[in-house]
């Protein structure tokens, strides 16, 4: 069956699921709703009946199959290790392969993600109007009362310069010496609109560390893309950045959700052996910036200095699903954080738990998004802890939306802004 | 089918959000944790309250619509499958843990809670509640209680019902009641409470429980000892026993699943052994130091090539996730498992051990065994594939073997999963017809239009 070409290809990793049930205990937006639809188990029978013709792909389908966040904390925990991940992105790439993304998705991903240039344009035309948004505190805005209806969501504003505006193609080693290596910076979308000062303070750290850092002209790393299903589309742009990055030793990002989408495309996206082939010669060169200052450049974390603002301030850990989960990132950030001199650390009960964000899982939906914030809201405030910390843009965005819901004191902090 | 004015009448009882009619849900709700059960409700209600499920059976019992409970769904005896069809009343959403009550070491808790949950919100009390269904991440208490659930404790701490103190419950004709309560003691007239545990919800929803508790062991220490002879490791059991140590858990593993599990994950287990058990010790940290050595002792004397303590915690951990591997490992290598739960008076393990060994060659399919070996409840699975005709004939004969020969060595069909669906055609079998009739009888008086999940236990 030609038609079914998608979700055939996840039909091994769909059976094995023997139907425990386990699932649900590690489910985040089980534990909120609490039906079977929420969960894997729910999920993977749904998709194994499509995939055997008996399950059509109707909008009631299609708003089960997006109700997962992909955080694979279920297959983390899997005693058969069901790698429902796979089968819920071929189950949405099954399904915009026969009904289409539809609008505005379709516009969405093909004209804005698909196209940096496009998305920057965009993202330029929101910075001129985003005054109308009022401030909530600081830099973080929220959506006026008159558009309300889409919740009261705290945001923070886009950059007055973004990063793609500023930055330079190269940057030389701050020592002047010859470079220890050679390696391209992917910023991604985030970090360009939003924290442009991450990623000039990542530059500026990697060349104080002796590297050559490139930036070439690069693409979102296309995860909204894929996990909305729109596999052609994010092919397209995994093929642009790989070329973008070819005479690199390695490419490093300060986005945890970057870093695992560029090492993954080999899992999601290839639509034959040599493209797989490419896919993964280019997982190999990907490093977060955690593992990256960890384990490659084995940078001596003692020996860095902490911004005096933190001084004997305590910080916890947010794992973001796509270091920990899907890149195995755990020690490094703890390694990170529990070395530099001046800060105290204090692990939180729920670490690993999903922030709630899963990307455009908390457009759609918001609601269930917030409940599962709350717990992790729960674990952040009984650490007592000053700021929480952690390597992902998106968790940051997410963080920071629901911390100040909570009317909670601590701040949200990527990893290298702790750093003088 | 249920008419429509009927799913508006359970919207208006439970609320919209609260009733599930696509397509798509439904079949979400035809199944349970087995592989041969399906079949689709018609309708899928997430009650809150007694009054509610009261209000559901009322209407139900007029109407005569069947109406199957369920919690986490994770049983393994199709109990929980609408069989015929009408409707599932879930429970989930109902997993308040309303009172821990450290004076009278009990708590209330409602029928929806996940037993894990309960575990770790207990554990911050130095309380414990023992049974431990190896499914305690998604069973659900309602479904525990209702399935008289076990686990690897039950060597030492006993199945559910020695810890179901009181219990609220709605019959299929709408009551309300209370039986039990709070005490320990409690001979007020019969005893009706323990006819609704292990009764698999045919008798009435279970929408409240007050369980005994005791305080958290302090200590714990694995043993593990390998065997070159499985009937040796059966033996093992009761000698330990016999010689007056009482392990918390005592869990048998065979080659088979031995082999399954390190090709999984390397968890250190000799993968030469014929069998493996696994001990744990718990209790005070003297106690606990002196029994570990005692069954060090007493396995190398019967039989164990090698008996040793886990040097550490993570080297215990290791051990017991193997052993929660298990079912994995045998489901993930075959399409269809019958997955077995005789129990045996503890002596005639080696028996039936052997047994099963002796079953496989004769019947040339591969019948592997994993169990709560301390209290003679082994798993036998047999793995197969329903596709395959000639094959599958012979696994349901060596099936029904096992199960025969469990019943002459004077143990039982099933120890802790249930009738349900899935052991029928047996329990017609093995059971008197008088007491058969005994039990028919108490079903007609409970549910006398027979509604409350129909179709299970017997034919």
């Amino acid at each position: 069956m030609e038609e079914l070409k998608e979700l055939k290809k996840v039909e091994k990793y769909a059976d094995q699921c023997m139907k425990c049930g386990f699932c649900a205990f590690f489910c985040p937006v089980y534990q909120v709703e609490r039906t079977e639809t929420s969960v894997a188990r729910g999920k993977n029978y749904l998709a194994k009946m499509a995939i055997k013709g008996e399950q059509e792909f109707t909008p009631e389908m299609g708003e089960i199959i997006s109700k997962c966040l992909l955080c694979k904390r279920c297959v983390a925990n899997c005693p058969s290790k069901t790698e429902i991940d796979r089968v819920v992105i071929a189950t949405r790439a099954q399904m915009v392969h026969e009904k289409g993304l539809g609008f505005p998705k379709n516009f969405v991903y093909r004209k804005v993600f698909a196209n940096k240039k496009a998305m920057n344009r965009y993202a330029r035309l929101f910075r001129k109007f985003q005054w109308m948004m009022p401030k909530t505190e600081g830099k973080v805005r929220h959506l006026p009362d008159f558009i309300r209806s889409m919740g009261k969501r705290n945001f923070p504003e886009l950059a007055d310069t973004f990063l793609s505006e500023q930055v330079k193609p190269l940057y030389k080693p701050a020592d002047g010496k010859a470079p220890k290596m050679r390696v391209g910076y992917f910023y991604g979308c985030a970090t360009d609109v939003v924290f442009p000062h991450l990623g000039l303070k990542f530059i500026d750290f990697l060349t104080k560390q002796g590297v050559e850092v490139v930036v070439p002209e690069q693409n979102c790393c296309g995860v909204a893309v894929y996990a909305a299903g729109d596999l052609e589309t994010a092919r397209v742009m995994a093929e642009k950045n790989i070329k973008a990055f070819e005479d690199v030793d390695y490419v490093v990002t300060a986005c945890g959700t970057c870093s695992s989408t560029l090492k993954d495309y080999q899992k999601y996206l290839p639509d034959n052996e040599e493209q797989k082939k490419r896919f993964e010669a280019f997982e190999k060169k990907i490093k977060d910036s955690t593992e990256f200052v960890t384990d490659v450049l084995k940078v001596d974390i003692g020996g860095l200095k902490l911004k005096k603002e933190f001084e004997g301030k305590t910080a916890t850990w947010h794992d973001p699903c796509h270091l920990v989960r899907y890149q195995n990132i755990k020690n490094q950030p703890r390694a990170i954080l529990k070395g530099l001199k001046g800060l105290n650390y204090v692990e939180m009960s729920n670490a690993d738990m999903c922030c709630g964000m899963g990307g455009t899982f908390s457009v759609y939906h918001y609601d269930i998004s917030k409940k599962i914030a709350d717990q992790k809201m729960e674990g952040i405030k009984a650490t007592n802890a000053d700021i929480v910390v952690t390597a992902c843009p998106g968790c940051m965005v997410n963080l920071t939306d629901n911390a100040v819901r909570h009317e909670m004191p601590q701040k949200v902090y990527h990893w290298l802004e702790l750093l003088e | 089918m249920i008419k429509e004015p009927l799913i508006d009448e359970l919207e208006k009882i439970v609320g919209k959000e609260n009733v599930l009619t696509s397509r798509e849900a439904l079949r979400a709700y035809s199944y349970d944790g087995t592989t041969s059960w399906i079949h689709e409700p018609d309708v899928v209600v997430f009650p809150t309250s007694a009054d509610q499920i009261s209000a559901i059976m009322k209407m139900a019992n007029t109407e005569k619509i069947p109406v199957t409970p369920r919690g986490g769904g994770t049983n393994v005896s199709g109990g929980s499958v609408p069989i015929q069809g009408g409707i599932v009343l879930c429970t989930t959403r109902m997993n308040r843990i309303l009172r821990i009550d450290k004076e009278n070491l009990s708590c209330t808790v409602e029928p929806g809670v996940v037993l894990l949950d309960l575990r770790n919100r207990l554990a911050r009390e130095g309380l414990f509640f023992p049974p431990d269904p190896q499914s305690f991440l998604g069973a659900t208490m309602g479904g525990i209680i209702a399935e008289n659930a076990g686990g690897p404790a039950c060597v030492k701490y006993g199945v559910t019902k020695q810890y179901v103190l009181g219990i609220e419950v709605v019959l299929p004709t709408g009551e309300i009641v209370n039986l039990g309560g709070r005490t320990l003691k409690n001979v007020v007239g019969y005893d009706l409470m323990h006819i609704f545990i292990s009764s698999e919800g045919t008798l009435g929803v279970v929408t409240k429980a007050e369980l005994k508790l005791i305080p958290l062991p302090q200590a714990q220490k694995t043993i593990m000892a390998v065997y070159d002879d499985a009937a040796a490791a059966g033996e093992s059991v009761f000698r330990v026993l016999e010689n007056g140590v009482i392990p918390a858990k005592i869990e048998f593993v065979d080659n088979w699943i031995i082999n399954r599990i390190e090709e999984m994950m390397s968890m250190g287990l000799p993968t030469d052994a014929d069998a493996i058990l696994l001990f744990q010790a718990d209790g005070s940290p003297e106690a606990v130091e002196k029994e570990a050595q005692k069954i060090v002792e007493i396995a190398t004397k019967y039989g164990a090539r090698e008996a040793k303590i886990a040097k550490d915690q993570a080297e215990a951990d290791r051990y017991w996730a193997a052993r929660a591997a298990g079912f994995a490992a045998t489901f993930g290598k075959t399409k269809t498992v019958f997955s077995e739960d005789v129990t045996v008076p503890r002596p005639k393990m080696p028996d039936l051990i052997k047994k099963c060994k002796e079953l496989s060659k004769k019947y040339n399919v591969d019948v592997v065994v994993l169990g709560h070996a301390g209290d003679g409840n082994l798993h036998p699975s047999i793995l197969t594939d329903i596709s395959n005709k000639e094959h599958y004939d012979r696994a349901v004969k060596a099936m029904e073997e096992i199960i025969e020969t469990a019943v002459e060595l004077g143990g039982v069909l099933s120890g802790e999963h249930g009738i349900g669906l899935e052991k029928q055609k047996f329990f017609n079998k093995v059971t008197d017809p008088v007491v058969l009739n005994m039990m028919k009888g108490i079903k007609a008086l409970f549910d006398p239009n027979n509604i409350m999940n129909p179709g299970k236990i017997w034919d």
